[in-house]
């Protein structure tokens, strides 16, 4: 538990900073939607006007804009963006700093075996997505509901934003096998950003291809928001193979750290 | 009883050689010094030790049991200093020692206390306010703090002034009087003479030679460097013990080993600018290893 409670200590400032960054957005987005909601329709005539393969790619083929959780998808995409850079960010991070800022020497040699602390720390990365994802939830919740006029599909809304949850583990779960299986991590954003954003691309480009096969590579199509209102719930599919790489990677983090040597000073 | 025995340890790094076939043991309640130039495997052989890298063949077992099967259980008994220490920047120093604590049972905080005020250390300061031989002393009360069984030091003199060297030598001696078993890694002979019992010593990752300090101080070496106003009789140094002689203009180097008033009784009578007397570093001890092998 302590090497818990340090890992929650280290990642505190960051963890608050991400949580009002992501829940700031969302709700700055958001506030956006009264003033343009008369308007909507003529958004919409506007977007229909679009070569079809360029409303596909921007995700706006199936939109219907006039109601508030049809808007709330806009923005939301953003947030997973941004979110699953953050939980890379962590699982790339969380062991890996260890020996980049060289303080493996001390925490390896205390009387805990190597699994521990690789438990330990993933732990620390599910309690730090766990308190992103209540914080941006209840933001979430507490705008929609104030600025939405008549009732809306609470249901629909739950479904969109936990996909936030499920891309955040995938791609910290991603993160910590990339750090096992590398050497030295010399700096630990470009990583992350570069593998979220090639991910988020293929998503994009197979919003316009719609290739069953290629949507399987990126975890943005596992959650696809324009889906979900037209499905009304994960796919099943998807979801299993979420959790199977998921599996994986973390099994894989721990085999390959097990083995690992820790480089000298 | 042997605390430490290492039997033909062999790490490889690729292609790299770590070290090859290291042998040698540590019996309980001694000092015992580990010496070696830099990157002969001093460093590699302790990290294996402590399971932080895995050795390529051969093993290596403490208090009997396999150092890798049994590292965690086994851990908690060693006190660990590395050479270079490096600790979470952002934490004040009794934090990251409260920290360290917090992995032992039974650790008594009045030990902490008591070791940083022999150590003379800021328990409030911040990790990165640190000087390189502050955060060394957080290293010593972080590596004593458990009352650890067995203490390893990999080099552990750097960056610390001569009178905290003092007075970490001390500190040791106790802990060695109270049972605690010392393996003690050094480049430096002069502090593993003063302290140690046995030393192995390795270079290009095999281990050279096991002896007493008693039997290596029988072969205490002197390097001399004498400097002449006039012409130098290199014939004057014609002595049994005398090696390495060279001479360079007017000053002439050699080492010397035996009784100093032989040279003593030499130097009477000669018109001396100057002279120095050191101890030879251990590449110099090195060299007379591999001389006497040939």
């Amino acid at each position: 538990m302590n090497i818990l409670k340090q890992e929650l200590r280290m990642g505190r400032k960051s963890l608050i900073i991400w949580c009002l960054s992501l829940a700031g957005i969302l709700v700055l987005f958001m506030l956006i939607y009264p003033s343009i909601s008369s308007q909507l329709e003529d958004f919409q005539k506007v977007f229909k006007s679009f070569p079809i393969e360029f409303q596909r790619a921007l995700g706006i083929a199936d939109l219907q804009l006039n109601t508030i959780l049809s808007y709330y998808q806009f923005p939301f995409t953003y947030i997973l963006l941004a979110g699953a850079v953050q939980a890379m960010n962590m699982g790339v991070a969380v062991i890996s700093s260890e020996i980049r800022e060289k303080t493996g020497d001390f925490l390896f040699v205390k009387p805990v075996t190597r699994n521990r602390i690789i438990s330990m720390k993933i732990m620390a990365v599910l309690v730090q997505i766990l308190i992103t994802n209540a914080f941006v939830f209840v933001a979430a919740l507490i705008t929609v509901s104030i600025l939405s006029a008549e009732p809306y599909n609470v249901k629909l809304f739950v479904l969109i934003t936990s996909s936030l949850l499920f891309i955040q583990i995938f791609f910290a779960s991603l993160g910590l096998f990339v750090s096992a299986f590398l050497r030295r991590i010399r700096t630990v954003l470009p990583i992350s950003m570069g593998v979220v954003f090639i991910f988020y691309i293929v998503f994009l480009l197979n919003e316009t291809l719609k290739d069953d096969k290629l949507g399987l590579i990126s975890p943005f199509g596992y959650f696809d928001l324009s889906e979900l209102s037209k499905t009304m719930n994960y796919d099943s599919l998807y979801l299993l193979l979420w959790f199977v790489l998921v599996g994986l990677f973390i099994f894989l983090t721990f085999r390959l750290f097990a083995r690992k040597d820790l480089p000298s000073i | 009883m042997n605390v430490i025995e290492i039997n033909q340890l062999t790490k490889y790094y690729g292609k790299h050689r770590g070290i090859e076939n290291v042998t040698f043991s540590v019996e309980e309640g001694e000092i015992f010094g580990f010496i070696g130039p830099n990157g002969a495997g001093k460093s590699t052989t302790i990290r294996a030790l402590l399971s932080l890298i895995h050795p390529t063949s051969g093993s290596a077992t403490i208090f009997g049991k396999d150092c890798i099967k049994y590292g965690s259980e086994l851990r908690r008994d060693i006190g660990y200093l590395p050479s270079e220490v490096f600790y979470y920047e952002h934490m004040k120093v009794l934090e990251v020692l409260k920290y360290s604590a917090s992995f032992y049972d039974n650790v008594n905080y009045t030990r902490i206390q008591t070791l940083a005020d022999v150590m003379d250390l800021d328990l409030n300061k911040r990790i990165d306010d640190l000087s390189y031989g502050n955060k060394k002393k957080v290293g010593i009360v972080q590596g004593l703090l458990h009352e650890p069984k067995l203490i390893i030091l990999d080099e552990p003199t750097g960056g610390l002034d001569p009178l905290m060297q003092q007075k970490f030598f001390d500190l040791i001696r106790t802990e060695n009087k109270k049972g605690a078993t010392v393996l003690f890694s050094s480049h430096i002979l002069s502090e593993v003479q003063k302290l140690c019992g046995r030393v192995a010593i390795i270079k290009d990752g095999t281990i050279v030679k096991i002896e007493n300090i008693r039997d290596m101080q029988k072969h205490n070496y002197k390097k001399f460097t004498l400097e002449y106003s006039g012409v130098i009789d290199v014939h004057h140094f014609n002595l049994d013990g005398i090696t390495n002689l060279t001479l360079d203009k007017n000053t002439l180097h050699f080492l010397f080993k035996g009784d100093i008033n032989r040279i003593v009784e030499r130097l009477q009578g000669q018109a001396l600018l100057n002279m120095l007397v050191e101890e030879p570093s251990l590449e110099e001890i090195f060299m007379h290893y591999y001389q006497k092998e040939d």
